[in-house]
C-alpha cells in the first residue's frame, strides 16, 4: 500500500528566485524506513515540510504538482488535519517544546487536547507513548529540564501520540551526543516495528545505512537517486554531492573489494566483518 | 528553574479551590469596599481575605507586596492629611506641617481598600497555579491562542534570560568588559541584543512550525487533560460570594 505519493512537485519560497524543489516524483510504501541524504540547501527540509503541508500552507510561495499522504492531497487539507496522518519532528528539540505545559506528561497531551481527543483515550495514549519512548520515569519533570536526547524523544513522543501513519524526522540527532543519537534511533526502530512509515533526514550515514530500507539522495532540489542503501552508498559521486560514504564502505573500497562486488557492499559493521573474514580468512596474524 | 510568576507551590485548602471560585472571590471582595464605603465593611473584607491567605499558608508572601506599595500609601496620608477639602479638625503638627483628622481618616479608608485590593489579587497570584488559571479561562471561552501566549510567556521568558546569560558569558570569554560602572555595564548590553533578538526570532519561528504540526490550529472542540473538579465546598463558597455581591449592590441602591 502506498503511503506517500509525490508527483511532479516543484516549489519556490516567496522572495526567492530559485526553485527549492524541482520536479520531485516518488512513492513510499507503508512501513518503510526511508532515509534522505544530501548536502545543505539541497531541499531535504523543504521536502519534509511539503509532506506535512507546511509547504505551501505555512510559507505560501509557488507550488506545483501533487503531494498525497495517506490518501489525503495536502493541498485540500489544513496542517492540523494532516497532523493526524503525518507527523514531523524537527532538528532542535528545545524549540519543539510548546512552552505552555509544566510537565512532560502534559506536554505529550498538548497535541491530543488540540485534536479534541476524549480524556480517557488521551491518558491511555500519553501513557503508552511515554513508555514506548522510555521517558515514563520523567513524566512529572519540567520539559525544559531534561537532557537533549530525552527532550528529542519527548518531541517524538508528542508526535507519536497523535497516531500518525507516517513520521518524518528532520535531522533529529544533529544536536545530540552519541548516546542521545542511539536513544533516538532505537526509538524510531520501535516505531517502524509498529508499522509506522518513517522518513528521516540524517547526516550520520552509518546509522542510516544500518536502519533504512531505502535512501533518497538529493541535490539542488532534485532527486538524484532513490534506491537501497547498499546501492546509494556505493556510488562514486557521493563526495561531489556532499554526502559522506559510510565508514565501512570506505574501508572495503580501500581494500579494493568494491570492484569485486559492484553495488553489493555491506553497510553494517556485522556484514562488513563477515565479508572481510570471507575474503581474507579468520587469521588474526 | 527561575520563574517569573509569584505562585507559591503548596498544597493547601486554598490551593485546591478551583480557579474560577478564586477569581470570583477576588473580583467580588475587591469591589465590595467600593460599593459600601464603610471602614467596618472594608475591615471585614480584609480580615476574610487575610484569613484565606493564612489558610493557604502564603500570608508571609504578601509582606513584600504590601511593603512595595508603602510609599504610595505614605503619599496618600501626606496629601490627604494636609490638603483634603473637608479638613477642619487639627490632628497634630509636625515640622510646621499641620495634619487634619478628616483627611487622615479619608486616607485610612482609601489605604485599607487598597491593601484589601492587593490581598485579594494575591489570592490569585500566590495561590493559583498560572496554568490552571489560564486553562479554566480557556474552558470558558478564552481564545486558546491567547491562553497559549499567556502561559508560554511564563516559561519562555526565563528561557530567554538563560540564553542572555549564555551569550553574555560567551562575549565575556572573548574579552568584553561587562563589569564596572553603570556605563560599562550598559554598554555590554548592546552586543548582546543582536544575537538575542536573532535567536529568539529563529526559535519563535521553529516553535510556531512545531505547534502547527501538533494541530494547534485544529478547528475542533478542544479537550483537556486535567479534569475540573468543583467540590461541594466550592459550590457553597461560590454561592456565598454571589450572595455577598448581590447584597452589597442592594445596599448601594438603597442609599
Amino acid at each position: 500500500m502506498k503511503k506517500v505519493i509525490i508527483e511532479g512537485l516543484s516549489y519556490k519560497y516567496p522572495l526567492s528566485s530559485r526553485l527549492a524543489l524541482e520536479d520531485i516524483s516518488l512513492t513510499i510504501e507503508k512501513g518503510e524506513f526511508i532515509g534522505i541524504v544530501g548536502k545543505n540547501l539541497s531541499g531535504k527540509t523543504t521536502l519534509c515540510q511539503a509532506l506535512v503541508g507546511l509547504v505551501p500552507h505555512f510559507y505560501h510561495g509557488g507550488f506545483r504538482g501533487k503531494v498525497e499522504v495517506a490518501g489525503m492531497n495536502t493541498m485540500n487539507y489544513s496542517i492540523a488535519q494532516l497532523a493526524e496522518k503525518i507527523g514531523l519532528v524537527f532538528q532542535n528539540p528545545f524549540n519543539q517544546i510548546s512552552g505552555s505545559k509544566l510537565t512532560v506528561y502534559e506536554e505529550v497531551a498538548f497535541g491530543l487536547e488540540n485534536l479534541g481527543i476524549s480524556r480517557p483515550e488521551m491518558i491511555e495514549r500519553t501513557e503508552n507513548v511515554l513508555k514506548l519512548l522510555d521517558i515514563y520515569h520523567l513524566k512529572d519533570r519540567n520539559p525544559f529540564e531534561i537532557s537533549g536526547g530525552q527532550m528529542q524523544r519527548l518531541a517524538i513522543a508528542s508526535i507519536v501520540a497523535l497516531k500518525p501513519e507516517v513520521i518524518i524526522l528532520d535531522e533529529p540527532t544533529s544536536q545530540l551526543d552519541p548516546q542521545g543519537t542511539n536513544e533516538v534511533f532505537r526509538a524510531v526502530n520501535q516505531l517502524k516495528e509498529q508499522g509506522i512509515t518513517i522518513i528521516m533526514v540524517e547526516h550520520k550515514v552509518e546509522k542510516l545505512a544500518a536502519y533504512a530500507d531505502k535512501i533518497i539522495l538529493m541535490s539542488e532540489g532534485k532527486i538524484v537517486d532513490y534506491d537501497r542503501p547498499s546501492n546509494i552508498f556505493a556510488r562514486s559521486d557521493l563526495k561531489k554531492l556532499g554526502v559522506k560514504t559510510p565508514i565501512f564502505i570506505q574501508a572495503l573500497q580501500s581494500l579494493g573489494l568494491d570492484k569485486k562486488y559492484p553495488g553489493g557492499l555491506p553497510v553494517t559493521l556485522e556484514d562488513t566483518y563477515k565479508l572481510v573474514v570471507k575474503e581474507y580468512g579468520n587469521d588474526q596474524n | 528553574m527561575k520563574s517569573i510568576s509569584l505562585y507559591v507551590d503548596l498544597d493547601s485548602p486554598l490551593h485546591r479551590l478551583d480557579p474560577l471560585t478564586k477569581i470570583s472571590y477576588t473580583l467580588v471582595f475587591m469591589l465590595i469596599p467600593f460599593l459600601i464605603p464603610l471602614k467596618s465593611i472594608t475591615l471585614i473584607c480584609l480580615g476574610l481575605t487575610l484569613s484565606l491567605l493564612w489558610l493557604g499558608r502564603v500570608i508571609k508572601h504578601i509582606v513584600p507586596i504590601i511593603s512595595f506599595s508603602l510609599f504610595l500609601l505614605f503619599t496618600i496620608f501626606l496629601i490627604q492629611g494636609l490638603f483634603h477639602p473637608a479638613n477642619e479638625k487639627v490632628a497634630f503638627s509636625i515640622l510646621g506641617l499641620t495634619f487634619y483628622q478628616e483627611g487622615l481618616e479619608y486616607a485610612l479608608g482609601l489605604s485599607l481598600r487598597f491593601i484589601n485590593l492587593l490581598c485579594c489579587t494575591s489570592i490569585i497570584i500566590l495561590a493559583t497555579k498560572p496554568s490552571d488559571l489560564i486553562q479554566s479561562l480557556v474552558r470558558r471561552g478564552l481564545s486558546p491562542r491567547f491562553g497559549y501566549v499567556m502561559s508560554s510567556v511564563l516559561q519562555i521568558i526565563p528561557q530567554m534570560s538563560n540564553t542572555t546569560q549564555v551569550i553574555l558569558d560567551a562575549q565575556k570569554s572573548r574579552g568584553m568588559e561587562t563589569e564596572g560602572n553603570l556605563f560599562v555595564r550598559a554598554k555590554a548590553y548592546i552586543p548582546l541584543l543582536a544575537p538575542l533578538v536573532m535567536s529568539s526570532l529563529v526559535s519563535a519561528n521553529d516553535r510556531s512550525l512545531a505547534l502547527e504540526v501538533r494541530a494547534f490550529n485544529a478547528q475542533r472542540k478542544r479537550t483537556f487533560l486535567s479534569e475540573e473538579k468543583v467540590t461541594f465546598t466550592a459550590l457553597i463558597f461560590r454561592f456565598l460570594i454571589f450572595f455577598s455581591f448581590i447584597s452589597s449592590i442592594v445596599w448601594r441602591l438603597k442609599q
